[in-house]
């Protein structure tokens, strides 16, 4: 037992980590001048977003030079935060995190004056592959068991879902699309609902991110059915892809960092720099294990490149259901 | 085993270090409690990152008298200005304000403070040895039995007011209409947004709480010049509370033990109701504080008491608020499943510290869980001595004149509302949440039902309409489950029954 000693360790660390955040060093040849940089994000505090971003707020200003700050807006369902960072100077101190819903599908569906073409990727967090799950004790425990048993009566199971044309339920439309299958929709007010519901049996299935699962899946309580990616989980090793079981359904999610169009391309290629140098840093590294971020940043370049397949992708889908023409 | 684990965690548990981390939570929590539109949350979600970098038992014990003095410190607000400090303490406006007015601020926030810590502490208690059984119960709440849930507690809110059920009721209606602007949760088109973009996100809760509450009130103060109808309704008000400013004397304002005996009644009530209520996933401390206070009245001898400044109506209200802190986290130690916005924080915190939240985490992290019971335990005893100390000065500043009170109240609302979501359209709502503040109030409408039926609707909507896709659109799957059907017909019972013994009183 040293949990004495870890305390005063504990103290001396948050002295520090204040004093890193009050006194930015400053770096020479730096495009940015010495006001904070703001990461303002379209969701409430406390979530996965909201995580992540702190853990670049906490080590990038060693690298980048000013102090960044975390802002969460999640007014009129994160567009709020969009409009701001759009109407803020464009000279990259405000930055816009976000995954693809309130910017590519917002651009999509809702009544916003911009496109898709008015924001740069500046740098990829991660990917987020959809997982299909449920209870350890329901008859369909594989994609097979769900096909089939869709096909025997469709339109009978019940599947749980956060909210509608969401990360967690465009790759559901986009697998009965590719199957002609039909499932009931239930939309719940988010990853915690939707799991009490399939634990206290009120619903089949649903999706998920598979950080939120990786544990009871690994305790067997909850069995991951499929995950919509190219490539396996790595949190969950033993769950197929969809693509795996034949059906080619890809969509994973993720979280980037954009700005502005207008933001010059040397300022964005400074931050995407320190950005990623920070995040290399052996203390972004420790913090993404512990919080189970899965941070594998992407430059700008790879960024942009699945940003434009993500808008591809969307709109194909909002075009096929109906949602736009 | 265990023995090993428990004397690890008391030394854990009881270092200086920790006992300071939850003092100063506490001082934290119950000061941003006060301040209405800031509450316990809003500090730990900004002190998250700050988890990162303590150990355990500091961080949790830090969150943990955070959290637990915001609880109380919004009844402060609500009994001293007639404000929420935060939503849970919307319940404990009604009678705490009244209490004020009446003179006695002193014996209504004492009320708060013991009902709240009674609450809270067996609720500790409840999670402590009754998680995993209670968690289960807490799973067999579906769609179904969730809308049954809700359609009680509003069926019994709006048909509070005597004499004014049909206001009541209409103030439900009107609080669940406004909870419908912005986007539907279950087709995702807008609604009642106008096409003003800015509403697409809905009304936030505490612009509205805030607004119809607090900014009413000073609105109605500036009117009294102007307007005649609202002349006479503020001078009643200024009336009671000016007749104490200069004799109001703190000596005849103590609780005796008797008075507050005479609450015990209500605080059971409040302390069951809150416990069960905070370990169903989603429910809320503001339902559980509502339902607490619907139940204490339907149940007092002196019912025509409430909503008159009733210690009872403050204990039930805040004993039902405060009992939900401990069962809340009940579905996140069982299943990890985060059932409330507080319980979703302390999942981040716990994730941050590399603890996965569900059932292994009690024997993967042994010490620092029967830490966390430990300090969950004397985080209230700490609460409970710094408030009692505080509580006279909080007594005294609720006296201050109400002219001078008032516009700091208001400029802290709208500073705490902005900083809350970052956002000018919340402070607009916030505004506009007055007027129609003030409108209700010059028709005496009753506020209550009108707040709860606006922290209700979305809940309500989003489980009748899983009810109905879930039960293939059938309107008889409503009453597919025993739970159900058991709390509609506690409803209709209770409506029958008493109204035929108030009727037979009269």
């Amino acid at each position: 037992m040293n949990h004495k000693t870890t305390i005063l360790n504990g103290t001396a660390a948050t002295a520090a980590a204040a004093m890193m955040a009050i006194a930015p060093t400053l770096v020479a040849a730096s495009p940015l001048g010495s006001d904070p940089i703001r990461l303002v994000i379209p969701f409430g505090p406390g979530g996965g977003s909201d995580i992540t971003a702190r853990v670049l707020s906490a080590t990038a200003p060693e690298f980048c030079g000013p102090r960044i700050d975390v802002v969460s807006m999640s007014g009129a369902a994160g567009l709020e935060a969009v409009n701001f960072v759009r109407n803020a100077e464009p000279n990259g101190h405000t930055l816009l995190v976000t995954d693809y819903g309130p910017i590519v599908t917002s651009g999509f569906v809702d009544d916003v004056d911009w496109s898709h073409d008015d924001w740069q990727p500046v740098m990829n967090f991660t990917e987020w592959l959809p997982t299909v799950y449920t209870r350890n004790d329901h008859e369909i425990q594989t994609i097979e068991d769900w096909v089939a048993a869709a096909e025997a009566e469709p339109g009978t199971i019940t599947f749980g879902h956060a909210s509608p044309l969401g990360l967690v339920h465009l790759p559901l439309i986009l697998f009965e699309m590719e199957t002609g299958l039909e499932n009931v929709h239930v939309p719940t007010s988010g990853g915690g609902e939707t799991r009490s519901l399939i634990m206290g049996g009120h619903i089949d299935l649903g999706m998920t991110l598979p950080p939120s699962i990786a544990s009871e899946v690994a305790s067997g309580e909850l069995t991951a059915l499929g995950v919509f990616s190219e490539e396996r989980s790595p949190v969950l090793p033993d769950t197929p892809t969809f693509r795996e079981a034949g059906y080619d359904v890809v969509l994973p999610a993720w979280l980037m960092i954009f700005a502005t169009s207008d933001v010059p391309a040397e300022t964005v290629e400074f931050l995407q720099d320190c950005f990623m140098e920070a995040l290399a840093s052996p203390t972004a590294v420790a913090m993404s294990d512990r919080v189970n971020a899965g941070i594998e940043p992407m430059t700008a370049a790879q960024s942009t490149e699945l940003y434009r397949g993500t808008v591809e992708s969307i709109g194909n889908i909002l075009r096929d259901i109906g949602e736009i023409d | 085993m265990f023995m090993e684990s428990f004397v690890d965690a008391l030394y854990l548990a009881f270092s200086p270090e920790v006992i300071l981390y939850v003092a100063i939570g506490v001082l934290m929590g119950v000061t941003l409690g006060a301040i209405p539109g800031l509450s316990g949350d809003m500090a730990i979600a900004i002190l998250l990152p700050i988890v990162f970098f303590l150990e355990p038992a500091a961080a949790l014990g830090l969150l943990t008298g955070i959290y637990k003095g915001g609880m109380f410190g919004g009844s402060i607000s609500a009994i001293s200005f007639g404000v929420p400090g935060t939503p849970g303490s919307a319940a404990t406006a009604i009678d705490g304000y009244q209490a004020k007015l009446k003179g006695y601020p002193n014996k209504a926030l004492n009320t708060a403070l013991y009902s709240s810590v009674i609450g809270d502490t067996t609720s500790d208690f409840v999670l402590i040895f009754l998680a995993l059984p209670l968690a289960i119960v807490a799973l067999t709440f579906g769609p179904v039995e969730f809308f049954a849930l809700y359609a009680f507690s509003l069926l019994l809110i709006s048909a509070l007011t005597k004499g004014k059920v049909a206001k009541g009721v209409a103030m439900a209606a009107l609080g669940i209409l406004l909870a419908m602007i912005g986007r539907d949760p279950i087709g995702g088109s807008l609604r009642l947004t106008f096409g003003i973009p800015a509403l697409s996100g809905g009304l936030a809760l505490i612009p509205v709480l805030v607004g119809i509450f607090a900014v009413s009130e000073l609105i109605i103060q500036l009117g009294r010049a102007w307007m005649a109808r609202a002349q006479k309704i503020a001078d009643e008000t200024r009336k009671r509370a000016e007749s104490l400013l200069g004799d109001y004397d703190p000596a005849k304002d103590k609780l005796s033990f008797a008075e507050f005996r005479a609450t015990w009644r209500a605080t059971s009530i409040g302390t069951t109701m809150g416990t069960l209520i905070g370990a169903l996933p989603g429910a809320g401390s503001s339902l559980a504080a509502f339902i607490s206070y619907g139940l204490a009245q339907r149940f007092s001898r002196n019912r025509d008491e409430f909503g008159k400044g009733s210690l009872e109506g403050v204990a039930a209200a805040e004993a039902g608020n405060s009992a939900t802190s401990g069962s809340t986290l009940i579905p996140l130690f069982a299943f990890g499943i985060p059932g409330s916005a507080t319980a979703a924080l302390f999942g981040a915190a716990f994730i941050l510290m590399g603890m996965t939240p569900g059932p292994r985490l009690i024997y993967d992290h042994t010490e620092v869980i029967y830490a966390l019971f430990l300090i969950l335990i004397y985080a209230n005893l700490i609460n409970l001595v710094f408030s009692h100390f505080l509580l006279p000065l909080y007594s005294k500043i609720a006296m201050i004149q109400s002219r001078i009170l008032l516009p700091i109240v208001c400029v802290l609302a709208i500073l705490g509302t902005f900083a809350a979501g970052n956002s000018v359209i919340d402070v607009w709502v916030l505004l506009f949440a007055g007027l129609l503040g003030v409108v209700l109030r010059l028709y005496s409408f009753p506020l209550a039902p009108l707040i709860l039926g606006f922290i209700v609707a979305p809940g309500a909507e989003r489980a009748l309409r899983q009810s109905l896709l879930i039960g293939r659109g059938e309107w008889t799957h409503l009453f597919s489950s025993p739970i159900a059907i058991g709390l509609y017909a506690t409803a209709a019972i209770m409506i029958i029954t008493f109204t035929f013994v108030l009727r037979e009183r009269k």
